[in-house]
C-alpha cells in the first residue's frame, strides 16, 4: 500500500519541517527564559506563529489535498493535542503578554510532534474513513480535552516547583521567572474546567455514536477507562475546592499523575495499536461509515 | 581645559569623616559660587550626599589642581584635625567623566544600582545651574550622565529587584498573589520596621491595610497617613486573623507574639487558603514552627536576605553591560571636547579666509555692476566654502588620542598663517 507521507514530497517536506520547527521555537523560549538572550526574546513569537501556520498547513494538505483522515491513530492525535496546546499557548501569549511558561508548554508540544513524526512515516493509506457530526464533534472534543489535561498538568508541575523554591528559600531563576502562584492557580483551575466540559462533551459524542451504531463499544478500553475516571476527578475537584478549600498543592499532585497516565498510556497505545479505539470500535466506527 | 574631581566617598574614608566633609544646599550654593567668583575655577559642582562629597570643578587658573581643591574644601568645612587628603580621591579629565557615569547609574553606590543617587547628582547640576556655576563643560558632562543613567536603567537590569528586608517581603508577596489590591493585610506593630513596609506594600496597591499596636494611637496615626484608617485594638486581633492574606509583624518582643497553635486554628478558619507571613522582628516574633504549617509561608529577615542576596547577586552580573554603555558615552563625550578644542582654529580659519574675500571684492564694488558683484560673492562663497571643507573636517575628525588635537590643531595654524589663539578658549 503507497505511503502518503513518502509518496508526496511537500507533505514529506512539511512533515520533517514541523517537528523541526517546534524544536527551534522551545529553543529560543528557552534560551529566553533561562539565559534571557534578547535576540532570542525578539524572535520567539515570531518563530511560534511560523510553527502554528506550518503545522496547520501540513494538517490542510494531508486533509484536503490527499484525502488523510486525522486523528485515526493515537500518534495522529499526539500531533492534534501538539497544535492546540500550541495554539492555546500562543493565545495566552498573546492575551496576557506572558511568556513566562512558554518553554514549558512548546517542550513538551514539541515531544509529542518528534514522536508523531517517527511513527508516521509507518502508516499508511488514508486509514477508515470517519464521517458525521458526532464522530466529528467527539475527536475534536478528545483533542481540546486532553490538551487541557495536558496544560493543568504542566502548570501544576510549574505551581508544585515554585511553591517548593519559596518554602525552601531558594529564589533562584525560576523564582525570579515564573508567574506568581495565584496566577499558576487560576490557569489550572480554568485547564481543569475546560477539561472537563471538552471530556463531557467528549463522553456523550461517544455514546450517541456507539447507540447510532449496532455494535457495542469495548467498556475495557485502557484508555475509555482513564478517560471516565479523568472527568470523574476533574469534576469532583472542580466542585471539592470551592466548597471544601481542597489545597491547590496536593490538587496539583493528583493532575500531574493524571497527566502522566493518560500521557502514557496514549504513547504506549500508539506502538502497540495503530488505531485509538480498540477494535469492536473501529468496526463500529467503520460500518456506520458504510451505512452512511 | 580640563575638568578635575576630587571627594571622599564609601570608598575612600569612613562615615564619621564623611558626615564631617558634608555640604548642606545651603553651603553647596555658598562653596561653588565661592570658587568661580574668586576665579579660582570658571565652573565648579558638587555632589554631597549621605555617602560621598565630590568636587567637579574646571579650573581657571593652572595653580588650581587636586591638592589645592581638597584643601580648600578642607578649609571651608573647617575640617583639618578630622579630614586629610588621603581621605580624598582624585580624577582627572576622562577619568572625572567615568566616575560621574558611575556615580549617576548608581554602579558606584553602596548598595549596587540604588535609584536615589541619580536623583541627587540632578539636584547637584541644579544648585549649579541655579549659582551660574555650571558652565558648557560641567552642563555637558551632567546632561551625559544623565543619558548614561537613563539608558542604564532601560537597557540593564541593574536597579531590578529588593535590596532592602521590606522591599524584599513586597516582592516576595507579589511571587504569591497576583493582585495585592485584592489582599487583606494585616501589620502588627507601627513602628519603623513596620511603617516602612506598609508603605512599600501601599505603594504596590495593596489598600486593605490595618494596623495594631500595643499603642493604638501610634497605630492610628500610621492608618492615617497611608490612609487606610482602618486599626485593630492589640488585645483582640488574633481573633481576626483567618481574614488575613498576608501578615507581617515587626515589634520588639522577647517572646514569640503568634504560635504555632493560633496559626494553625486561623489556617482551619481559612480553609486552607495560602497565608504569607513575613516576621521582620528581631528577635523574631513568630514561632518557626508556624512555617511548617500547610499552605503557610512564613519568612523571617534571614530569609528575605536570600533575595537581597540573589538580587545583587543578578544586579553585579549586569556590571559589564553598564560598563559597556558608560565606555560608548564615554567615547562621544571625549570626542565633544575635542571638538571644543578646536572650535576656536575653525572660526579663526574661517574669519581669515571671509576678511581676505571681503577685501578682494572690496576692489572691484565700484569697478562693476551691483548685479555682477552679487554673483561674484557668491561664486567666492562656493569656492571658499569647497576650499575649508576639508581642513575643518579634518579637525573635526575623531582621533585616537587627545595627544593629536594640538598638532593638528598647530599645522593648520601654520599652513594658514592664524594669530595665536585666545587661551582662555582653549
Amino acid at each position: 500500500m503507497a505511503n502518503i507521507f513518502i509518496d508526496n514530497s511537500i507533505v514529506f517536506l512539511l512533515t520533517q519541517i514541523v517537528p523541526l520547527l517546534y524544536i527551534f521555537t522551545a529553543t529560543l523560549y528557552g534560551l529566553h527564559f533561562f539565559r534571557e538572550l534578547p535576540q532570542a526574546g525578539k524572535y520567539k513569537q515570531t518563530a511560534l506563529i511560523v510553527t502554528v501556520v506550518t503545522h496547520v498547513a501540513d494538517l490542510g494538505i494531508l486533509t484536503t489535498m490527499e484525502g488523510y483522515r486525522l486523528s485515526y491513530s493515537a500518534y495522529n492525535l499526539m500531533s492534534m493535542v501538539a497544535l492546540t496546546l500550541t495554539i492555546t499557548y500562543m493565545f495566552i501569549e498573546l492575551t496576557t503578554k506572558s511568556d513566562k511558561t512558554g518553554f514549558f508548554v512548546i517542550t513538551f508540544a514539541a515531544v509529542s510532534e518528534i514522536f508523531t513524526s517517527f511513527l508516521a512515516a509507518q502508516t499508511t493509506g488514508n486509514g477508515p474513513a470517519f464521517s458525521g457530526i458526532g464522530i466529528g464533534v467527539h475527536l475534536i472534543a478528545a483533542i481540546f480535552g486532553f490538551s487541557s489535561i495536558a496544560i493543568a498538568g504542566l502548570y501544576s508541575g510549574l505551581y508544585l516547583v515554585l511553591f517548593r523554591q519559596i518554602r525552601l528559600n531558594r529564589f533562584g531563576l525560576l523564582f525570579q521567572r515564573l508567574p506568581n502562584l495565584e496566577a499558576l492557580e487560576l490557569l489550572i483551575m480554568h485547564a481543569v474546567g475546560f477539561g472537563f466540559f471538552f471530556l463531557s462533551i467528549t463522553l456523550v459524542a461517544g455514546v450517541i455514536e456507539q447507540r447510532a451504531s449496532a455494535e457495542s463499544i469495548n467498556l475495557l478500553d485502557p484508555k475509555l477507562v482513564t478517560l471516565i475516571v479523568i472527568w470523574l476527578l476533574y469534576g469532583i475537584s472542580l466542585f471539592i475546592r470551592p466548597l471544601f478549600g481542597w489545597d491547590v498543592k496536593h490538587m496539583a499532585v493528583l493532575l500531574i499523575a493524571l497527566f502522566v497516565l493518560i500521557t502514557l498510556l496514549l504513547f504506549l497505545m500508539s506502538l502497540i495499536t495503530p488505531t485509538f479505539h480498540s477494535t469492536s470500535m473501529i468496526h463500529v466506527l467503520t460500518n456506520h461509515h458504510l451505512k452512511i | 581645559m580640563n575638568i578635575i574631581s576630587v571627594g571622599v566617598n564609601h570608598k575612600t574614608a569612613p562615615i564619621e569623616i564623611r558626615e564631617r566633609i558634608s555640604l548642606s544646599e545651603v553651603q553647596n550654593k555658598e562653596f561653588v559660587t565661592d570658587l568661580v567668583s574668586s576665579g579660582l575655577a570658571s565652573e565648579a559642582m558638587v555632589v554631597s550626599t549621605c555617602n560621598r562629597t565630590e568636587l567637579y570643578v574646571v579650573p581657571a587658573m593652572t595653580e588650581v589642581n587636586c591638592d589645592y581643591l581638597k584643601e580648600y574644601l578642607i578649609a571651608y568645612k573647617d575640617a583639618r584635625k578630622d579630614v586629610r587628603p588621603e581621605h580624598f580621591f582624585n580624577r582627572f579629565y576622562c577619568g572625572t567623566a567615568r566616575h560621574l557615569f558611575e556615580v549617576s547609574s548608581a554602579i558606584d553606590s553602596l548598595i549596587l544600582g540604588e535609584g536615589q543617587i541619580l536623583g541627587q547628582v540632578k539636584d547637584a547640576y541644579r544648585i549649579a545651574a541655579e549659582m551660574g556655576t555650571a558652565g558648557i563643560l560641567l552642563t555637558r558632562l551632567c546632561h551625559t550622565a544623565f543619558s548614561v543613567a537613563k539608558k542604564v536603567k532601560t537597557k540593564t537590569k541593574l536597579m531590578e529587584g529588593a535590596v532592602s528586608v521590606s522591599y524584599a517581603a513586597v516582592e516576595l508577596a507579589q511571587k504569591i498573589f497576583s493582585n495585592l489590591s485584592m489582599k487583606k493585610v494585616l501589620l502588627v506593630g507601627a513602628g519603623e520596621t513596620g511603617e516602612l513596609a506598609a508603605k512599600h506594600i501601599y505603594a504596590k496597591n495593596a489598600r486593605n491595610i490595618v494596623i495594631t499596636n500595643r499603642t493604638l494611637s501610634k497605630a492610628e496615626a500610621l492608618a492615617e497617613e497611608l490612609g487606610t484608617n482602618r486599626v485593630l485594638p492589640y488585645e483582640s486581633y488574633k481573633e481576626h486573623l483567618h481574614e488575613f492574606d498576608i501578615i507581617i509583624t515587626a515589634v520588639s518582643t522577647k517572646e514569640y507574639i503568634l504560635s504555632e497553635a493560633e496559626m494553625q486554628q486561623s489556617m482551619q478558619r481559612r480553609r486552607l487558603k495560602p497565608v504569607i507571613m513575613l516576621d521582620l522582628g528581631l528577635p523574631r516574633n513568630i514561632d518557626p514552627e508556624v512555617g511548617k504549617l500547610q499552605n503557610m509561608f512564613l519568612k523571617d529577615i534571614d530569609a528575605l536576605k536570600h533575595i537581597i542576596d540573589k538580587n545583587l547577586e543578578r544586579r553585579r552580573a549586569e556590571l559589564p553591560k553598564v560598563k559597556a554603555i558608560i565606555d560608548e558615552e564615554l567615547v562621544g563625550f571625549a570626542q565633544w571636547i575635542n571638538t571644543l578644542k578646536v572650535r576656536p582654529t575653525i572660526v579663526d580659519l574661517q574669519s581669515k579666509f571671509i576678511e581676505i574675500k571681503e577685501k578682494e571684492l572690496e576692489r572691484y564694488r565700484y569697478k562693476v555692476s551691483e548685479e555682477e558683484l552679487r554673483r561674484m560673492e557668491h561664486l567666492t562663497d562656493r569656492i571658499l566654502k569647497k576650499i575649508l571643507h576639508h581642513p575643518i573636517k579634518m579637525l573635526k575628525a575623531p582621533i585616537d588620542t587627545a595627544d593629536t588635537v594640538p598638532s593638528k590643531v598647530n599645522l593648520v595654524r601654520n599652513i594658514f598663517d592664524l594669530e595665536e589663539p585666545n587661551q582662555s578658549l582653549q
